[in-house]
């Protein structure tokens, strides 16, 4: 062991001058840590990651969210796509260390990921949050409802859907194609059917009661667009799918789709832009979620996709109005379910439908 | 027999054991530390508190058990499948006069480049109730209407069409190496051609066929998207309890003692497949029967005759059967890239159109980048699997350390595994090893993936070589270097080729981990169009697919041109 000055066993080593030189640039940077801004301004060459679903999110986040802020800042604008299980996977093991700066997610995955700490809570510091629906501002900011609905083939059936209890139909038996649990479509349907029979959510076992007796089902769908697959080739009467991307569908594709408003109500599904725990452009984040709330992008999403605007102040021409979730009445009229004991259930749910209902 | 250097063995096997160590066993050992877990919980550190709860839920499970036995007779069918079909095929295109053989490797090849939704949504049309074969079956049968979709068939039917290439590609490297004078001289000694067959061809071919039988039953056995695209739950397969449970309900833990228990019955089904080839090529394993009882006599004069009435039929009929499950998706894509409906899901034809042509170009960029990565990783993958497979099937052939069973299951592991438990072994050491450069990252993950495909095909092919070739070289003076550049590396030549080939589409194509492991800028073509997909399919993913079409057909014909493949593939 080398040692440096004034030697002898008292003399200071190398690593001693080390470890003295450390502690002093500590104490003399702490007061930068100190005053050092929480939320650092963004600016050019920064780096906005951003994890979306593809095809039509991608076009309209790329056109109203990404470019006014590389326009605004020069920073960089990364999408990564995917659906949200392996986009969710990835930020769970990224926990803390997040390479997401925003996520996207779904209305009980959000809220989820809210209570794990992955993403933070909306802020109300944030610009558009004032104007939010109440349930938009749960689990992260949310930005476009979607209503879950009983969707049919007209030529299919002797007379009109109405309700979720019609889906019992004789004329249907095993020409429904049902929506695969878990997942959104899914679970709106199971607890619907246990609503009808008197359970909810918390009393689920009339929910798989009255979806045995509807076996044996033509299919299980795990998206729309397998859906309208099915539709296309002519192989299944009715589902249960978001109504907006089935309107859409309906009225350039297949018209002989139709997409009922059942007197029960519908309930709520909704996207939700969640910015991660730990991300390092936070400002640059806030601000993307901005102008994802903001009347141009919002009308955007309603007149390509019909998603329903989730902020007060947007003004839809009536004929959108009428094919979109739009207004105080048709937000009020959604329902929701008691998220958290849902997301609680998912593990036995899962078991029991694998069991009893899928086959 | 030239005596094996079982040292020599090991030094040759180093470097690929080294890169699965880091890019395999790393991942899997997590995922076989993760199954024992107590605790559940999504964010929980791998520990010591463990348990087997796991394994004794599913094994003791009677709806689990049957999952996993659908899911194995589901991959024996396929396995057999495309035997049947794959066989004539690879004959096919083995008789193909030279030129002509970069077209009949693409239509081989091309549905491996195809995305797996796209050739989902042609099945789908294709299976239709109101579709040909729907139809023609619906009028045999008496019924009304014949759903064929959302059943083990369709489901059956998606993983021949994916699988049975790889089967085709592994015969074929082995039929194009067959010494046609043998044929020739059975000719000449009298024997009627289905005697030929039986006696001189088949025994040959049956190594190219072990390696693709086992490559696809492990592939079918492990596969759920297809699965998912065309059967939903309908058709549960094992795969899919390992996603769900994974991906869904995040209990890790769960989903990785049911990719082990997977892991674990199809690594005995290779061992029972190499077992079966064992016995079926005594010659190899030096434990022939004696002489006496080998010369059975001739096979029975009517069934010769019979089989020769009926052969060349139910070739022509075999070949076309594979030639429609391989190409009619294909057609059904290029044919609605140019239809003027607005999602791709359409059956109908209602129009000719460009625009999609049109809007693919405008917004192109965005997949040009995401080809530009995955041809860049494509690339660095084939060259490292390569590199790594070579002397490592030198090893296996030649100087194996180890039983030549267990090393083969052993290598083939990577397949064993679904892609998804593997996906979950990756983000969990991706909490620790975050500090891996991204395209670095999956250049070991695919190589691994890889891997498989390629040792199989080079085993064969070193299978092939004439040991005393390389020693007249090395009696002429030659050094071993020398030996290995001018008389092993040209013999190789078809099988590196052939290899290179798989690998690169392979790596091209793979969609499930990278999914995962996907960050901003790293983007690779297929897992862009798979999240297209999943959203609204968009006439524009039929163009792309036809592009990639072209741009493989195209790259085929320029291969040849620059690398004659008639020649490279003739021995003499």
């Amino acid at each position: 062991m080398t040692t440096f000055f004034w030697t002898g066993k008292n003399g200071w080593t190398r690593r001693d001058l080390l470890k003295t030189a450390a502690a002093g640039a500590a104490v003399l940077a702490a007061p930068g840590i100190l005053i050092r801004e929480a939320k650092a301004a963004p600016k050019k060459g920064d780096t906005l990651v951003v994890g979306i679903w593809g095809g039509a999110q991608e076009k309209i986040t790329r056109q109203y969210c990404a470019q006014p802020l590389i326009d605004k800042y020069g920073v960089n604008v990364e999408f990564v796509l995917g659906g949200t299980p392996d986009r969710r996977a990835r930020a769970y093991s990224e926990r803390g260390r997040p390479s997401f700066d925003v996520i996207y997610l779904n209305i009980f995955e959000s809220r989820q990921a809210v209570k794990d700490k992955v993403t933070q809570p909306a802020k109300p510091s944030v610009a558009g949050f004032e104007n939010l629906y109440d349930l938009a501002k749960i689990g992260g900011y949310g930005v476009a409802f979607n209503a879950i609905t009983p969707v049919y083939d007209k030529t299919k059936v002797s007379a009109p859907i109405e309700s979720w209890a019609d889906l019992w139909r004789d004329e249907l038996k095993g020409k429904l194609a049902w929506p695969t649990y878990p997942g959104a479509q899914g679970t709106a349907a199971l607890i619907m059917a246990a609503k009808l029979n008197g359970g909810d959510e918390h009393n689920i076992e009339p929910g798989f009661a009255a979806l045995e007796k509807l076996k044996p089902f033509a299919a299980f769908q795990g998206s729309q667009s397998q859906l309208y697959g099915m539709f296309d080739a002519d192989a299944v009467a009715a589902s249960v799918e978001f109504g907006s991307f089935t309107q859409k569908y309906a009225d350039t594709q297949n018209a002989d789709i139709v997409v009922t408003k059942p007197k029960e109500g519908m309930p709520v599904a909704m996207n939700v832009a969640c910015i991660t725990e730990g991300s390092a452009n936070q400002a640059l984040a806030e601000e993307w979620v901005s102008l994802h709330l903001s009347p141009a992008c919002q009308t955007a999403y309603a007149q390509e996709i019909y998603y329903g605007p989730t902020v007060k102040n947007v003004e839809l021409p009536p004929e959108l109005a009428s094919k979109c979730v739009y207004g105080e009445k048709d937000v009020a009229g959604l329902i929701d379910f008691d998220w958290d004991h849902v997301i609680k259930s998912e593990a036995a749910w899962t078991r029991e439908f694998n069991r009893r209902i899928a086959g | 027999m030239r005596a094996t250097r079982p040292g020599l063995g090991l030094l040759l096997l180093l470097p690929i054991g080294l890169w699965l160590a880091a890019g395999f066993f790393l991942p899997m050992g997590t995922v076989a530390a993760l199954s024992v877990q107590a605790d559940t919980s999504v964010f929980a550190e791998l520990g010591f508190d463990l348990s087997l709860e796991h394994f004794g839920a599913i094994l003791t499970d009677p709806f689990y058990l049957k999952i996993l036995f659908d899911t194995l007779v589901m991959g024996v069918v396929v396995t057999l499948a495309s035997a049947l079909i794959g066989v004539p095929i690879a004959l096919w295109l083995a008789g193909l006069p030279g030129r002509w053989r970069a077209l009949g490797m693409a239509v081989v090849v091309i549905p491996l480049l195809t995305n797996v939704v796209v050739r989902s949504l042609g099945l789908m049309q294709a299976l239709a109730p109101d579709g040909a074969l729907a139809t023609i079956l619906a009028l045999i049968s008496g019924q009304d209407r014949v759903n064929l979709l959302f059943s083990p068939f369709a489901v059956g039917v998606a993983l021949v069409q994916v699988f049975m290439p790889f089967l085709v590609l592994s015969l074929y490297d082995t039929l194009v190496g067959l010494d046609k004078r043998l044929d020739e001289a059975a000719d000449s000694l009298g024997a009627r051609p289905v005697t030929r067959f039986f006696t001189v061809t088949w025994p040959q071919l049956l190594p190219g066929l072990r390696a693709g039988m086992s490559i696809v039953f492990l592939m079918a056995t492990t596969a759920y998207v297809s699965a998912s695209l065309l059967g939903g739950k309908k058709v549960f397969v094992a795969g899919m309890v390992v996603f769900e449970e994974a991906m869904q309900i995040l209990n890790y833990p769960f989903a990785s003692a049911m990719a082990m228990v997977l892991l674990g019955v199809t690594s005995l089904g290779v061992v029972l497949i190499d077992r079966l080839f064992a016995g079926a090529m005594p010659w190899r394993t030096g434990r022939t029967k004696p002489l006496e009882r080998q010369l059975s006599g001739p096979l029975p004069e009517i069934v010769v005759t019979v089989m020769e009435w009926i052969a060349p039929s139910l070739r022509r009929a075999l070949l076309v059967l594979g030639w429609i499950v391989l190409l009619y998706p294909l057609v059904l894509v290029v044919v609605n890239s140019v239809n003027n409906v607005p999602q791709a899901t359409a059956g109908a034809w209602k129009g000719f159109t460009l625009r999609w042509y049109e809007q693919i170009l405008n917004q192109g960029s965005f997949y040009l980048d995401a080809a530009l990565i995955s041809g860049q990783l494509a690339l660095a993958s084939t060259v490292a699997a390569l590199a790594l497979a070579l002397p490592a099937a030198f090893a296996i052939v030649r100087h194996p350390p180890v039983p030549k069973g267990t090393l083969m299951a052993l290598f083939m592991l990577p397949l064993a595994l679904p892609g998804i438990a593997f996906a979950i072994g990756m983000l969990k050491l991706l909490q620790i090893f975050f500090l891996i450069p991204p395209f670095l990252g999956l250049v070991i993950v695919h190589a691994v993936l890889i891997l498989p495909f390629v040792l199989s095909m080079l085993r064969t092919s070193v299978e092939a070589l004439d040991p005393r070739l390389e020693e007249a070289a090395g009696g002429l003076g030659a050094t071993p270097m020398r030996v290995f550049r001018h008389v092993v590396l040209p013999l190789m030549l078809p099988g590196l080729a052939a290899g290179g080939i798989v690998a690169f589409l392979i790596s091209f194509g793979e969609v499930t981990v990278t999914a995962f492991l996907s960050s901003a800028r790293m983007q690779t073509l297929p897992v862009r169009i798979y999240a297209d997909a999943q959203f609204d399919v968009l006439p524009t993913i039929n163009v792309v697919s036809t592009l990639m079409i072209v741009a493989t057909i195209a790259l085929l014909l320029l291969l040849n041109k620059v690398m004659p493949l008639d020649r490279v593939w003739q021995k003499k």
